[in-house]
């Protein structure tokens, strides 16, 4: 469903100049599960970046569905932000003044389709803090506010995630149980793309890309992670 | 839900903040309110004393020799010759200044509506000495002249009777109850009048009619004074129409004094009209720069709103909405403010003035206040819009 080719990042110009991602090809099938992995600095928040089309491709290609995405005006990419991909990210990203219903209404709002605060307390529910629903971001802990985030994208039904370190903030149980969440929805049927550098929570993937000095090193598929048992819950 | 509800719901949180921005709004818009209310309280007050100038207009005998420019205010000193204004000329002059008024104002109720005041001049010696007895209309002349009062006795209110002016009664030792000789006749001290440093002060008065008949000069008159009795009223009008209908006589707009006072009230509103306006210009520049910061402040939020979905759009949206609020709530404090601040400072600027709330500044300070804050959101708004997501995030 979506594939990055022969893409480049170079940040800064002389003795400044940064190169991010160099000539990295990768291609996320639907239903897959990716961790991208590399010490920091490796370029793998760069290369979440350019999937999601938050940054732009110094040169190289990004299709989604076949069509080129690398090129897509602000315009086009609010689109696919509203409906394709959506993302997670460590720092949860929340608006600290909204409620955790809020949050999650903010990308149906934003989209204008007629989807309405039920859909988002069914999607609370989901993530289990139908509860917490009417409470704020400083209210909830980390894990919680991770799943409200994660419950934020899943309002508008995407088919990529993309998620930086999701459980980057949080101890391992609280971390394991957003895994948990990111499995389940895998199973669904949505791809995943997480970028971690530990590799007790890479091992949850179904693929484990390596990154070093912006280039793959290394590729590896877990195939003892079993088959979707179930595709497409929602 | 809309996206509306969750900015109010989001701006009702951050309470202090939009206050604050909004603060620029309301000192702006207070000021101009301020000023424009304790401006109509001037003007109001410059109009009730220009009506105590006395008459708008003149109307003389064509041919003589008075001095023009002094208008009315000489009359006591000239010798008035041969020449007189019939009286019946009277209703026709009334009729020219109702018509020309009731145009002016689009009113169309009958009636009178002008104060004219006819008078005649006649020369007597009272104890030896020459002066001037001038005929008038006890009514009229009293709205003409508000300003005069009574120092002893009583007004005017019957045939035979005399008024003193003060310098007048002073130096022919005349007391209410004395005779003064008219030809032939002779007239009663009803009243003495206060000083008023008119050549009213030399002069006595006495009914119309009763001039006339002393001096056989009935059915003629020396001149009027007209009063409009209002500020718009179109005196020069008036008098060109008075001018080209009736012969023999001429009418004389008086109105440098109008004019001048008139000219002062202008400037002191065009200076305070311009210090609103840097006020304004000020508050705008406040508040753009207290937006800028809430930029600033929530590059964060709005990244997280653009990764969400949020189209440029849309945030610029969100921030104008803002905008309009802040105007808002800038109009209403900003009118209510405005008032107090006219209450208490108005008296200072025009000594002793009453001030009045003008429920009509109320729209204009809304309107005023949304303006200054929708422009101030602009910029702002703009540079909003272009926080791409990847570098909001990478700031935090």
């Amino acid at each position: 469903m979506l594939e990055v080719k022969n893409a480049s990042k170079i940040y800064g110009e002389g003795l400044a100049r940064v190169v991010a991602l160099d000539n990295v090809s990768l291609e996320v099938e639907i239903g897959n599960f990716i961790a991208v992995m590399g010490p920091s600095g490796s370029g793998k928040s760069t290369l979440l970046n350019i999937i999601g089309g938050l940054d732009q491709l110094s040169s190289g290609e990004v299709i989604l569905d076949g069509n080129r995405i690398d090129g897509y005006d602000e315009n086009a990419l609010v689109e696919i932000r509203r409906g394709k991909i959506a993302y997670v990210f460590q720092q949860y990203h929340l608006m600290s003044s909204l409620t955790a219903l809020e949050n999650v209404l903010m990308p149906l709002i934003f989209a204008g389709d007629g989807k309405n605060e039920k859909d988002a307390l069914d999607i609370l529910k989901r993530v289990g803090l139908e509860k917490r629903a009417n409470h704020k971001p400083c209210q909830l802990s980390g894990g919680e506010q991770q799943r409200v985030a994660i419950a934020r994208t899943l309002v508008t039904s995407p088919s990529l995630i993309l998620a930086d370190e999701p459980t980057g903030n949080m101890d391992q149980k609280t971390g394991n149980e957003i895994l948990e969440l990111f499995k389940e929805l895998n199973e669904e049927g949505r791809s995943i793309v997480m970028v971690t550098h530990s590799p007790d929570i890479a091992k949850h993937a179904k693929e484990i890309v390596n990154l070093q000095d912006g280039q793959i090193v290394d590729r590896t598929r877990h195939f003892h992670i079993e088959v979707p048992r179930q595709i497409c819950r929602c | 839900m809309k996206l509306y509800k969750i900015v109010a719901k989001d701006m009702l949180r951050r309470k202090r903040r939009v206050l604050y921005a909004a603060l620029g709004v309301v000192i702006g818009t207070m000021t101009v309110v301020g000023i424009l209310t304790i401006a109509s309280a001037g003007e109001a007050k410059i109009y009730k004393q220009l009506e105590q100038y006395g008459p708008n207009l003149t109307v003389i005998p064509a041919i003589n020799n008075l001095d023009m420019k002094l208008g009315n205010l000489s009359m006591g000193t000239l010798t008035v010759g041969e020449n007189y204004i019939p009286e019946d000329q009277l209703p026709k002059i009334r009729q020219i200044a109702d018509s020309k008024i009731r145009e002016a104002l689009k009113i169309t109720d009958e009636g009178d509506i002008a104060t004219i005041a006819p008078k005649l001049f006649a020369n007597t010696k009272v104890n030896g000495v020459s002066l001037v007895v001038v005929g008038v209309d006890p009514q009229q002349e009293r709205i003409v002249k508000s300003w005069w009062e009574v120092g002893k006795g009583t007004y005017l209110d019957g045939t035979d009777q005399a008024l003193v002016g003060a310098i007048a009664a002073d130096l022919l030792k005349l007391n209410v109850g004395d005779t003064v000789p008219l030809n032939e006749s002779s007239v009663k001290v009803t009243g003495i009048l206060k000083e008023t440093g008119a050549s009213d002060d030399y002069q006595i008065f006495a009914p119309l009619a009763t001039v006339q008949k002393a001096f056989n000069k009935e059915d003629v008159i020396s001149s009027l004074d007209i009063r409009a009795l209002c500020n718009a009223c179109p005196v020069e009008m008036i008098a060109d129409s008075i001018n080209q209908n009736i012969p023999g006589v001429r009418a004389i707009a008086v109105k440098q004094i109008a004019q001048s006072e008139m000219g002062l009230v202008e400037k002191m509103n065009s200076l305070m009209f311009a210090l609103a306006g840097i006020t304004l210009m000020v508050g705008l520049f406040g508040v753009v720069n207290t937006m800028m910061s809430s930029v600033h402040e929530r590059t964060k939020d709005i990244g997280i709103m653009r990764a969400v979905g949020a189209s440029r759009k849309q945030i610029i949206k969100i921030f104008i909405f803002e905008a309009v609020v802040i105007g808002i709530i800038g109009g209403i404090a900003g009118y209510l403010l405005g008032t107090a601040l006219a209450y208490l400072i108005g008296p200072l600027v025009f000594e002793g003035t009453a001030v009045y709330f003008v429920p009509q500044y109320f729209p204009v300070a809304l309107i005023v206040s949304i303006t200054v804050a929708v422009l101030a959101a602009v910029y702002p708004a703009i540079k909003a819009a272009e926080i791409r997501v990847a570098d909001s995030f990478r700031s935090v």
